[in-house]
């Protein structure tokens, strides 16, 4: 297990998609803060909750820690390695189990890298503009954290999706698809049901408290529901399909 | 073959369906330690599906598949004792042929030192550090194949690892295989044409639609060649009296020519030199081992 999951590591560190979702990921965080930082009139940044939006920015970096599971998986499936790894390793719950703890691993870096970004550039800005900061320690360490609980999440939750759905293109569309519109469309004309999706437990684990929310320690369990139902999915899966 | 010890490799009345499709249908055969096995027939025949089942890729619809005794899924850590290769283009394009090798070789807890090892051993040092999108399907077949080798394998099973290989590229592969076979170890080789594998295999499993053939060794399946002698002489009708008195069968073609059927030419061209019959050609013809192969593999089962 420790074995395949260094394998995964590896497989991570060896092509040029870690580094392509790491550039997007830095370039987005850092024209969404810069923008939202220097341009959002002062008036609007003074309240606890506008100023955790501007600081949660960082936690776009669950997109692309989900992104990166998705790709462990599914360009294993897309360019046949997955035959050499099931035939180095037939036990498939192992490598699904190794995938998804790389995919964690790999949520934390994305997370520390893209929070850490979104945050120092928001913090900065409100520095920078003499705008006084006005969260306290615990609300501080609640929105980072769980920024990178959350990031680390979606990195394990994005491989039981790419193990479920297996085809990549697939796999990048129906995520993106639920993620930036399917789940919002729901929380916007059924919130009682919308606030249980992954999204918006996430929102709720970084603190945030706009209407409907759950408190965040339900998000956080929540969210950690949604990734082990789709890793429990995503080991059954394996096991039971032919690899063609 | 001497069956010393149990069977490397066993198949029993392995079955697989797909829908209505019958790909593989109950199949039965045993591999035993040390040989060389030609798996073939004609592409759709169930090579690859049979091999996937084999290698517990694909679960059978009934039947069982046995490596060392026990479905593949069960061997302890089964790259250390079978090698395999199905697809020659199992590779990320954007990782290098090293890099390939290092994540299989780290699921099994090898050294980065073994996986230079098979990359000198498949003559790819060279090209290693390179990203797999850039090899020719050549280097593809000896990537591959260097990844089924990491484990220092005793069994390895090759799916059709002579496609779209040069000339050069094949004479490779069967030096290969006969040297990794000359230690007591075995292979189990597909193709869908006799003659790649020919020369390398010492027996063959012929499978057409899911079904075993032929089961034989290639001396057996070689005696099945029954081909004739073409002959053109001045003097045809006394060498056919000669070749008569042997008892050997002859077809008039033409004037000069005649057919002999049953032995080879260097028999025919005896005979001919003692009767004192000027021969102005000779040429063995007729039904090679792939003539037998096609026979064998288009006539529709019962």
């Amino acid at each position: 297990m420790i074995a395949q999951a260094n394998a995964e590591l590896l497989k991570i560190r060896t092509t040029r998609t870690t580094i392509g979702l790491v550039l997007g990921m830095v370039a987005l965080t850092l024209l969404f803060s810069l923008l939202s930082g220097l341009l959002t009139k002062a008036p609007s940044l003074t309240s606890t909750e506008d100023q955790r939006g501007l600081l949660s920015v960082g936690s776009l970096a669950g997109v692309f820690s989900a992104l990166a599971g998705v790709m462990l998986v599914t360009s294993e499936y897309r360019h046949g390695t997955i035959r050499p790894t099931f035939l180095f390793t037939p036990r498939r719950s192992r490598v699904i189990d190794a995938k998804l703890a790389a995919g964690l691993l790999a949520g934390i870096a994305f997370g520390i890298v893209g929070e850490g970004l979104g945050f120092g550039i928001a913090y900065a800005c409100l520095a920078g503009r003499g705008i006084a900061y006005a969260l306290d320690t615990g609300q501080t360490l609640l929105l980072v954290l769980g920024t990178l609980a959350g990031v680390a999440l979606w990195g394990a939750l994005g491989v039981g999706i790419g193990a479920i759905v297996r085809n990549q293109v697939g796999a990048i569309i129906g995520l993106l698809a639920w993620g930036f519109v399917a789940e919002n469309l729901l929380f916007a004309f059924v919130p009682s049901v919308g606030r249980f999706g992954p999204i918006h437990a996430q929102n709720a684990l970084m603190g945030l408290t706009s209407k409907h929310l759950l408190p965040a320690a339900a998000g956080g369990v929540v969210l950690l529901a949604w990734t082990i139902a789709f890793a429990l999915a995503a080991t059954a899966f394996a096991a039971r399909r032919d690899v063609s | 073959m001497i069956a010393d010890a149990a069977p490397v490799v066993v198949a029993d009345s392995l079955t697989k369906r797909f829908g209505s499709v019958l790909a593989v249908d109950s199949l039965s055969f045993e591999l035993a330690a040390g040989t060389i096995t030609g798996f073939l027939g004609p592409n759709g025949a169930g090579k690859t599906t049979t091999l996937r089942m084999l290698l517990g890729l694909a679960k059978p619809s009934t039947g069982n598949a046995l490596i060392f005794g026990r479905p593949y899924a069960d061997v302890a850590d089964p790259a250390l004792r079978i090698g395999a290769v199905l697809e020659a283009t199992d590779f990320h394009p954007g990782r290098s042929g090293r890099d390939h090798l290092r994540t299989l070789a780290t699921a099994t807890s090898l050294p980065d030192a073994r996986v230079d090892e098979v990359l000198r051993l498949v003559e790819l040092e060279g090209a290693a550090g390179r990203r797999v999108k850039g090899y020719s399907l050549g280097m593809r077949q000896r990537l591959g194949l260097a990844a089924a080798l990491l484990g220092d394998p005793e069994l390895l099973i090759l799916d059709e690892p002579a496609n779209g290989l040069d000339p050069e590229g094949v004479r490779w592969l069967r030096d290969f295989l006969q040297a990794f076979a000359a230690g007591k170890k075995t292979v189990l080789i597909s193709s869908h044409v006799l003659a790649e594998v020919a020369q390398t295999v010492d027996q063959v499993l012929i499978i057409n639609r899911g079904k075993l053939v032929v089961e034989s060794s290639l001396e057996q399946l070689t005696a099945r060649v029954g081909g004739s002698v073409r002959v053109r002489t001045p003097e045809r009708a006394t060498l056919q009296q000669a070749l008569q008195r042997e008892q050997i069968e002859t077809t008039i073609v033409n004037e000069q020519g005649l057919l002999v059927h049953g032995v080879s030419s260097e028999k025919v061209g005896d005979l001919a030199f003692a009767a004192g019959v000027p021969v102005h050609e000779l040429a063995a013809e007729g039904s090679s081992l792939e003539d037998i192969f096609l026979e064998l593999t288009s006539e529709p089962q019962p």
